[in-house]
């Protein structure tokens, strides 16, 4: 019972961060219809610079702030080269981000070179119910559950969350309005960038993060986001977190190479029975 | 007009011919690389193009085909038999996996192939029979009978006659009627299904001839290299594939071998630039990597058809602006607009 319980909350940390990722690929989503291939990028500049910043000798706390401010800037980098040129085509976008993921690459490896790193993060054990656990893994845990309620609060609360609510919903009619629909666009791009910078500095003490990481991150966080049609915040954090808890729980009773194939094959039933209920003309995309 | 364009393809086709003769040892892998990456790139091409359907798991397939020709030829069954074997197999691991898959569109799909592909390299990786995460050693040479090729020119010319027989099945399709009923499903699946096209069983047969061709690369690659392991088909490889079919021009066969040779050349060389003197040690793999992304970038904003049907259609305004001018000249009036 007590190793159950480790599991599962080792796999809440986890799923946390998928469900950051994948928050960050709804936001972008929502505004643009862009699936932002360079979201996992976002987390691993935002793990790699905080290990960085830390062995620079920056404090805690200061260190992370500084990643996820990069992460946000390579997120608006990301954005005007995705959505810079007018008429861009979703699936267009969706090459340029692939691309913009291999421009990160060279970046990141001249940068950090090709080995992996990791961040101390917070020190020690605690108990929670009589069952020792890592702080850090409450960490994660907290601080997304205040990312998520800001998320919240942000896109149902205050104007300018409303007018991305608005751009995604309808871009002609957000246009008419008055809301400037392209630099909403560009301002998803950015919270997009700071969301994946948030879920490398969480992540990168749980698992050594190096240039490549994002193929398995961005695989997760559009798992966990694809369970909610990628328009639902929240239910792609229930996604990351079923995730999360599922991965460890294999790794934790069965075999642990196969615990991403678990996932994996599961947001592959889900996607295609999602599929299967939903008539194609619905999906054709008018160019 | 006709008879240059024919000249001009029978002197590129003499000088590729001619090509490993002179080549150094060096330029000779490049050689190699050029005609097995067409090879799936063509496939990927005629997906994305016609069929209108994106894979970021191609290299699965190669994968595949290289498995089985090591597998089928370690048996002791004729290393022929491996190559033919190599472009069924991932035919038909295509038809199985794309029945469920090719239900999902645009990036779902996208999505879909990059799972596949991971959970193919724990598969492989956890299978004893496949040499497990250490690999298939020893694959035997590619012999023909008594003729067994041995040398890096030899494996040169069968890369090439391989990506030939691909060029030519592909343009044969794509010429057909099946072909102009694929042009119609990359423009519209509803119209083409309201048109009476088989959307499903269409978009399954480029599928699996896509998966074909880079089965028989992947049987190439393994008899040239001589060993597999899962560690050479990383997912950015699948993704390299993308990058090529891009930039050469999607649903255009010689924009695809086009796109590979310009892609594979500027990467070589950028990474031997990368190994000379006083370069750190990782500079090779930034430039190739600077390579993929700039490219990419640079073509899908500024040549979104791609480098050839961009050349094309330069090159056809071109002799239109003349032939209009030479009429106008004639006849003493303006060239009529077209």
């Amino acid at each position: 019972m007590i190793t159950l319980l480790a599991h599962v909350v080792s796999g809440l940390a986890i799923g946390c961060g998928f469900a950051l990722v994948g928050s960050g690929l709804v936001a972008v989503y929502r505004v643009t219809g862009v699936v932002n291939f360079a979201q996992g990028m976002f987390a691993v500049v935002g793990g790699l610079c905080a290990s960085a910043f830390l062995g620079a000798g920056i404090w805690h706390g200061g260190a992370e702030l500084l990643a996820v401010a990069v992460a946000a800037a390579a997120g608006a980098v990301t954005g005007l080269l995705a959505l810079g040129r007018r008429g861009t085509a979703p699936m267009t976008a969706l090459i340029v981000t692939l691309a913009v993921g291999f421009l990160a690459y060279a970046v990141l490896v001249a940068v950090f070179g090709d080995t992996p790193r990791s961040t101390p993060g917070l020190p020690g054990m605690t108990s929670l119910l009589g069952v020792p656990v890592r702080r850090h893994h409450l960490l994660v845990i907290g601080v997304t559950a205040v990312v998520f309620l800001a998320l919240w609060l942000f896109l149902t609360r205050t104007y300018l969350g409303k007018a991305l609510t608005a751009c995604a919903s309808n871009p002609y009619a957000a246009r008419v309005t008055g809301i400037p629909v392209a630099r909403m666009a560009q301002f998803a791009f950015v919270l997009a960038g700071v969301l994946g910078g948030v879920a490398g500095v969480l992540v990168a003490p749980l698992r050594p993060m190096s240039f490549d990481s994002d193929v398995t991150l961005i695989v997760h966080g559009f798992a966990a986001a694809v369970l909610g049609g990628l328009t639902r915040p929240m239910v792609a954090l229930a996604g990351g977190v079923l995730l999360g808890v599922v991965e460890a729980l294999v790794a934790g009773y069965g075999n642990a190479a196969y615990q991403t194939t678990v996932a994996l094959v599961v947001m592959l039933a889900v996607m295609i029975w999602h599929a299967a209920r939903r008539p194609s003309v619905h999906q054709e995309v008018t160019v | 007009m006709r008879s240059a364009g024919v000249w001009a393809v029978l002197a590129v086709a003499a000088a590729t011919l001619a090509l490993p003769l002179v080549l150094d040892s060096g330029g000779l892998a490049v050689y190699v690389q050029v005609a097995v990456s067409a090879s799936v790139v063509v496939g990927i091409s005629l997906l994305m193009g016609y069929a209108g359907q994106v894979s970021l798991g191609q290299a699965v397939f190669f994968a595949t085909g290289g498995y089985t020709a090591a597998l089928v030829s370690q048996a002791g069954l004729p290393t022929l038999a491996g190559l033919l074997a190599a472009p069924v197999v991932a035919a038909l691991c295509a038809l199985v996996l794309g029945l469920p898959l090719l239900r999902l569109r645009g990036h779902h799909l996208a999505f879909a192939t990059i799972a596949v592909h991971l959970i193919f390299l724990v598969v492989v990786a956890q299978t004893d029979a496949l040499g497990g995460s250490t690999g298939l050693q020893g694959i035997p040479l590619l012999s023909l009978g008594p003729l067994e090729v041995s040398t890096n020119q030899g494996y040169a010319y069968v890369a090439w006659a391989v990506l030939a027989v691909v060029v030519v099945v592909a343009r044969n399709i794509v010429r057909s009627r099946p072909g102009r009923a694929l042009r119609a499903l990359a423009t519209s699946e509803t119209a083409a299904a309201s048109s009476g096209i088989p959307v499903g069983r269409y978009k399954l047969t480029v599928f699996a001839v896509s998966a074909a061709f880079a089965g028989a690369a992947g049987g190439v690659f393994a008899f040239y290299i001589g060993f597999l392991s899962p560690g050479m088909f990383p997912v950015s490889m699948s993704i390299t594939y993308v990058v090529m079919a891009v930039v050469g021009g999607l649903g255009s066969v010689w924009g695809a071998v086009a796109g590979t040779a310009l892609v594979t050349v500027l990467v070589h060389y950028l990474g031997v630039l990368g190994t000379l003197g006083g370069m750190p040690d990782y500079a090779p793999s930034v430039f190739t990597y600077a390579v993929y992304g700039l490219v990419l970038v640079l073509t899908v904003l500024f040549l979104p058809h791609g480098v050839v049907p961009s050349l094309a259609e330069w090159w056809r305004r071109r002799v239109r602006a003349r032939q209009g001018r030479e009429r106008a000249g004639a006849d003493g009036r303006a060239p009529a607009p077209t």
